[in-house]
């Protein structure tokens, strides 16, 4: 008689560069409150459905997978979240926010409303928690809010912002406003600022990631 | 729906006590040491290095209740000297009192000078570990071998500055009787002059008795030059560099407590059984690519993510290998973050 494996799982976890800004702030905001899965580095391309071997090796490939270590930039890791879904579900929520790329001259705005594409069994629909939006590089804006959801988390979101780095900012809305920075001291030599605007359904956990791109005007 | 709040009951504090080597080099021992001058070129305190290094791991003082051996700060202060300060700096970090001088046991009960080891903060971390402390100490032909009573002590004494062993002739925590280093009626690696000082692991300083030190090879010393003279420089720290170099064998070990969060994360077999990894949906319409997917999906979670409230992801965790997960399989991870 063999004996059973009651091993649980250990994995050791780093602080990411927006955990230690939390830390540093002392506001109380680092504080684990809930957890998610990604698999971000998988490619399920590697799935074998018609593996000969059977359904316990259609994922033979993707398991032999050696992985990485974390990445402490939050704004890499934890891309592709999973999901709680009901079993039979065909279609994975989506996002569809109206642009591929955003480029902004030095002050101008733009307003962004994302709608999740088949959630709830609507093709689309606006999520009633709202959406997280996370800009990677704060500085390249001098406004980004979001509205529309007044929790009390949001409203503290939208009021943060951790000056003189190029630290993320998260905010949580139904519709993002984005004003790009007039200052022009950040360009450098440079005539544009890039950055990336993620984009996810507090509900459905869907997710779109866009290039922003501020443009030097003077 | 893709974040899972967690009860209460899922994190749990640990704090595990973790020692190590205390030297930059990562090696207990230390040798070939030298030391120079300390910041701004004064001769108050000398700092110490190992062999091939530069990293700094200790440096060295002396100090005189009476301010000799070094030089007034103003002719017109007698007793006034750096020396002076030394000793009232020490004497109040450890005992934390102006009445109490420095308490050697044996015949050294209120001892005018002392030598000190400061060890630097990086090499302790947050305390000595006491037991592994061995210090080889020549000046001339006599070497005396010290360490502390850490190991044998029934009691340990607290002082102003927390615990405190008395460092005596011996190896690894245990005083040794000898027919030279132990005095008559004195615990075992005792002098005459009581012991031959204090080590004080938790505010990382080992207290020197210098008049142990300055005595003959026949009474445990090691006749370390302890100069006494009045505004005058005498070197004394210098002088214990020079044993310490000369016995060239100094083994430390640092002790830290480290906390860490356990937190337990659980996938309930219903969920977690969908990703929205681009690879496994086919184009923007987030059409599964594969239909047995439909009924039968699998995902193969690699991190997981510890979020605050406002969806700001605080830490992250890799696991060495893509665990599968589906409708008949949940999971547990014990992610330990380390503070």
């Amino acid at each position: 008689m063999g004996y059973l494996n009651g091993v649980t799982v250990t994995v050791d976890a780093i602080l990411t560069k927006k955990g230690r800004e939390l830390l540093a702030r002392n506001d109380g905001s680092f504080q684990i409150t809930q957890f998610a899965l990604s698999d971000d580095e998988i490619d399920y391309t590697l799935y074998n459905p018609n593996h000969p071997s059977g359904s316990a090796f259609y994922g033979e490939a993707i398991q032999a997978m050696p992985v990485l270590e974390a990445f402490p930039n939050d704004n890499e890791i934890m891309k592709y979240k999973l999901i709680t879904l009901p079993r039979g579900t065909a279609a994975i929520p989506a996002l569809n926010v109206g642009y591929q790329t955003i480029t902004l001259k030095q002050g101008a705005s733009i307003s962004i409303t994302p709608q999740t594409l088949n959630y709830l069994g609507a093709t689309s629909t606006f999520e009633q928690d709202g959406y997280i939006a996370t800009i990677g590089d704060v500085r390249v804006t001098s406004n980004f809010t979001g509205v529309g959801i007044n929790t009390a988390e949001a409203t503290q979101l939208n009021g943060t912002v951790t000056v003189g780095t190029n630290v993320s900012k998260t905010v949580i809305g139904t519709t993002i406003n984005i004003t790009a920075t007039t200052v022009n001291t950040l360009f450098g030599t440079n005539t544009q600022l890039q950055t990336n605007l993620v984009i996810e359904g507090r509900d459905s956990g869907a997710r779109v990631t866009i290039p922003v791109t501020i443009t030097k005007q003077s | 729906m893709s974040f899972v709040q967690l009860a209460s009951t899922d994190i749990v504090v640990s704090a595990d006590t973790i020692t190590a080597p205390a030297w930059s080099t990562g090696n207990s021992v230390l040798s070939g040491v030298t030391y120079t001058s300390g910041s701004g070129g004064t001769t108050t305190y000398l700092v110490a290095s190992g062999s091939n290094s530069t990293t700094t791991e200790f440096s060295m003082t002396y100090g005189n209740i009476n301010g000799y051996g070094s030089v007034l700060y103003n002719i017109l202060v007698s007793g006034l000297s750096p020396t002076r300060t030394i000793y009232g700096q020490y004497r109040n970090l450890v005992y934390g009192t102006e009445t109490q001088n420095f308490n050697f046991g044996g015949l050294n009960t209120s001892s005018v000078d002392i030598h000190v080891i400061n060890v630097n903060r990086n090499a302790y971390k947050q305390q000595l570990y006491a037991p592994t402390f061995n210090l080889t100490l020549t000046s001339g032909s006599a070497t005396v071998r010290l360490t502390n009573d850490s190991t044998t002590t029934s009691t340990v004494t607290y002082l102003d500055c927390g615990r405190a062993f008395n460092i005596v002739s011996g190896s690894n925590g245990a005083g040794v009787i000898n027919s030279v280093s132990t005095a008559a009626g004195q615990p075992a690696g005792w002098t005459a002059s009581g012991s031959y000082g204090l080590f004080l692991p938790d505010v990382g300083l080992i207290v020197l008795n210098s008049r142990a030190l300055a005595m003959p090879a026949v009474s445990g010393g090691i006749l370390l030059s302890v100069g006494q003279s009045t505004n005058t420089d005498n070197n004394n720290s210098a002088a214990l560099g020079n044993a310490i170099a000369s016995g060239n064998y100094f083994q430390l070990n640092s002790e830290e407590t480290v906390s860490s969060d356990y937190i337990f994360v659980r996938a309930g077999n219903a969920q977690f059984n969908y990703t929205t990894n681009p690879s496994a949906i086919s184009g923007s319409t987030g059409t599964l690519t594969f239909p047995t997917m439909i009924n039968n999906p699998q995902t193969f979670p690699t991190t997981v993510g510890l979020y605050n409230a406002n969806n700001e992801l605080i830490a992250v965790a890799k696991l060495s290998q893509p665990f599968v997960k589906d409708f008949t399989k949940e999971a547990l991870f014990r992610v330990k973050l380390n503070f």
